[in-house]
């Protein structure tokens, strides 16, 4: 692998007695898409602040092209902010705005200006120039913001909740627009969000943090398929949790669980609590093809029709007490008060460490 | 019932504002007497105690200083105030409440007491009474005032944009410069518009720091003790007019910078 472009050595951060960032390694390629994933006060605002150097680490250093950053201040780092609130300069207009920055380097004359109408006419603003920041619309408004870090052509562009002021449809559209732009800048974007479809549909990376730590790293589908933690499996998406314990090892995993035993694939060590972990998707009503995981017959206690999907929740094992939640095709009927026979595909099965901590 | 209540209101109303403004009206009114007593009844409309005014040299040379003075102290003050406000609003050091709190603290003193407690410094440092004295004297006064208006305007969202600037590659000085001024000039102006009406128009410390070169009002407290003149009703309408002008400049400031910040 190549030296990666931005590195983050032992880096925590500490709020009086709070530590918002443990002590944490983390290596971000060269032209990724990282998606800093993580509800709030997870501590992935806090980190992109640390690669910015609007906050200096209590611990660790920070390393960007193989240059340690760790003491210098923003302006002086090849990177470049997307701020939540956008932070456009109200006095100036939009051409302004876009050509501050080089300005700062000491880009002057036609070159300048050059240079802005490429970062517009990339975020699709091109006419825009001698409009003011207050004639915008929200959704404008991010675009000149993303074109004035854009313009300054920064190593790394952060993005601290750019999308977050948006209505939904505008949200979705500038996701598309944000993977065109990055594809075609080759630039390394560091995006934060607390929102896992926007993550998933977005990243290369998706780096999931809870209470400080990394809880997970990898491809959007690794991650949300093979989760590497409880949290990641609930936080990126539902998922149906069954805690058990692993009955035999050799031979194929058996696993007993409230809804009886579990042959599964994956390895363990007999005697380990573990928790199973299966997508409601990876539910269905019918064995699967070959290898079939029965989870018994259970009750539909509630059906949504969620228009793609049939979404319902069932309670199975003994005397109901534990609640599986499905999502079956639209076309699926299914009614409040049918039994239902539940099956699944071993191979989708995650084993999981008993608890999080 | 309800129309009761209006006319009452509106009445009230009218009633306040005659209570306010007829004292001006008045003084406005008599310094246009065509006669030798601003006392009426009015005779008439005439513009000879302007003139009169216009033509007398100790009115004009006040007149000329009190300019002088308040612009020049208000810009000091309005400076000094920025960068006071701006220094604590962006490095809140350890000491930052006291030092906010010093600044503001001389707001409750009287101007005869700041006057006097000035006028004994500057004998101890062997320093005439003059209009430096008295501009120095104006700064004082006015500074808690540029700092108080001036620190509640640099809030988050500037702190934010500054922030952006510097991300661009802007040090501090850039900064300033290109984002924070001319984000907050309407404030600015609106503080050296106020500051320059208070010290246009103030007599204590004026009185008490000023020699051979006086202020108008102080001028004019020496037109008073020859007994009353419609000359002094022109002298005062002049002063009361350009505090007018001064006034309209802090309402615009201040309302054009409430309009930006929603």
């Amino acid at each position: 692998m190549t030296a990666p472009l931005v590195s983050l050595r032992g880096v925590s951060k500490r709020y009086g007695a709070t530590l918002a960032v443990r002590p944490l390694d983390l290596d971000i390629g060269g032209g990724e898409f990282v998606v800093l994933l993580g509800p709030s006060g997870s501590g992935k605002t806090t980190l992109l602040s640390i690669v910015g150097g609007f906050t200096e680490p209590s611990t660790g250093d920070v390393a960007i092209d193989g240059a340690d950053v760790t003491r210098l201040p923003p302006g002086r780092r090849p990177t470049a902010t997307v701020f939540q609130d956008y932070a456009l300069f109200p006095h100036m207009n939009v051409a302004g705005n876009v050509g501050f920055g080089l300005a700062m380097h000491g880009v002057r004359g036609a070159e300048r200006r050059r240079r802005v109408a490429d970062a517009l006419a990339l975020v699709g603003l091109a006419d825009f120039g001698k409009r003011g920041v207050h004639q915008l619309s929200g959704g404008q408004q991010q675009r000149v913001a993303l074109a004035r870090a854009i313009a300054v052509e920064p190593k790394v562009l952060l993005l601290d909740e750019p999308l977050g002021a948006l209505d939904l449809a505008l949200r979705r559209q500038m996701q598309d627009e944000l993977t065109h732009i990055q594809k075609r800048l080759g630039t390394t974007f560091v995006h934060v969000t607390h929102d896992q479809e926007e993550a998933m549909s977005i990243a290369d990376t998706i780096v999931v943090l809870n209470h400080g730590r990394i809880e997970d790293m990898g491809p959007a589908r690794r991650v949300y398929l093979r989760p590497a933690s409880l949290f990641t499996a609930t936080f990126m998406g539902d998922s149906n949790l069954l805690e058990g314990r692993v009955e035999r090892a050799a031979g194929g995993t058996r696993v007993a669980t409230a809804l009886g035993p579990l042959a599964l694939a994956a390895e363990a060590e007999t005697g380990a609590p573990l928790t199973v972990a299966l997508r409601p998707e990876q539910l269905a009503l019918a064995p699967p093809v070959g290898n079939a995981l029965a989870l018994g017959p259970a009750r539909v206690i509630e059906t949504t029709f969620q228009g793609t999907h049939l979404r319902l929740r069932a309670a199975a094992g003994t005397n109901g007490a534990t609640t599986l939640l499905l999502r079956l095709p639209a076309s699926a009927e299914v009614h409040p008060g049918d039994e239902i026979a539940v099956y699944a595909d071993p191979a989708d099965a995650v084993l999981l460490p008993a608890t999080g901590e | 019932m309800r129309r009761l209540g209006t006319y009452a209101a509106s009445a009230y109303l009218i009633a306040a504002y005659v209570f306010i403004f007829l004292p001006v009206l008045v003084l406005v009114l008599f310094s246009f007497q065509d006669g030798l007593l601003p006392v009426p009844p009015f005779k008439g409309p005439s513009l000879r105690w302007y003139a009169e005014v216009f033509a007398n040299r100790r009115l004009m040379d006040a007149l000329g200083n009190s300019v002088v003075v308040a612009l020049v102290s208000s810009l000091i003050a309005t400076v000094l105030g920025f960068l006071a406000a701006y220094g604590l609003a962006r490095r809140r050091g350890r000491f930052a409440g006291l030092v906010q709190y010093a600044l503001v603290a001389p707001l409750t003193v009287s101007y005869l007491i700041i006057g006097l407690g000035l006028l004994v410094t500057f004998n101890l440092f062997g320093m005439p009474k003059s209009l430096l004295a008295v501009g120095i004297g104006h700064v004082v006064i006015n500074l808690p005032l540029t700092f108080a208006i001036l620190y509640s305007q640099l809030g988050d969202h500037q702190a934010r944009v500054e922030r952006a600037a510097r991300d661009l590659g802007a040090g501090d000085l850039a900064t300033v410069a290109l984002i924070t001024v001319p984000m907050m000039w309407t404030g600015l102006l609106a503080a050296f518009c106020l500051t320059a009406t208070f010290s246009w128009d103030e007599f204590i410390i004026a009185f008490l720091l000023s020699r051979f070169e006086v202020t108008l009002p102080v001028s004019i407290w020496g037109m008073l003790r020859s007994g009353l003149d419609p000359a002094l009703n022109a002298a005062g309408t002049l002063v009361f007019a350009i505090s007018f002008v001064l006034v309209i400049g802090v309402e615009l400031g201040l309302m054009r910078a409430a309009r930006k910040r929603r």
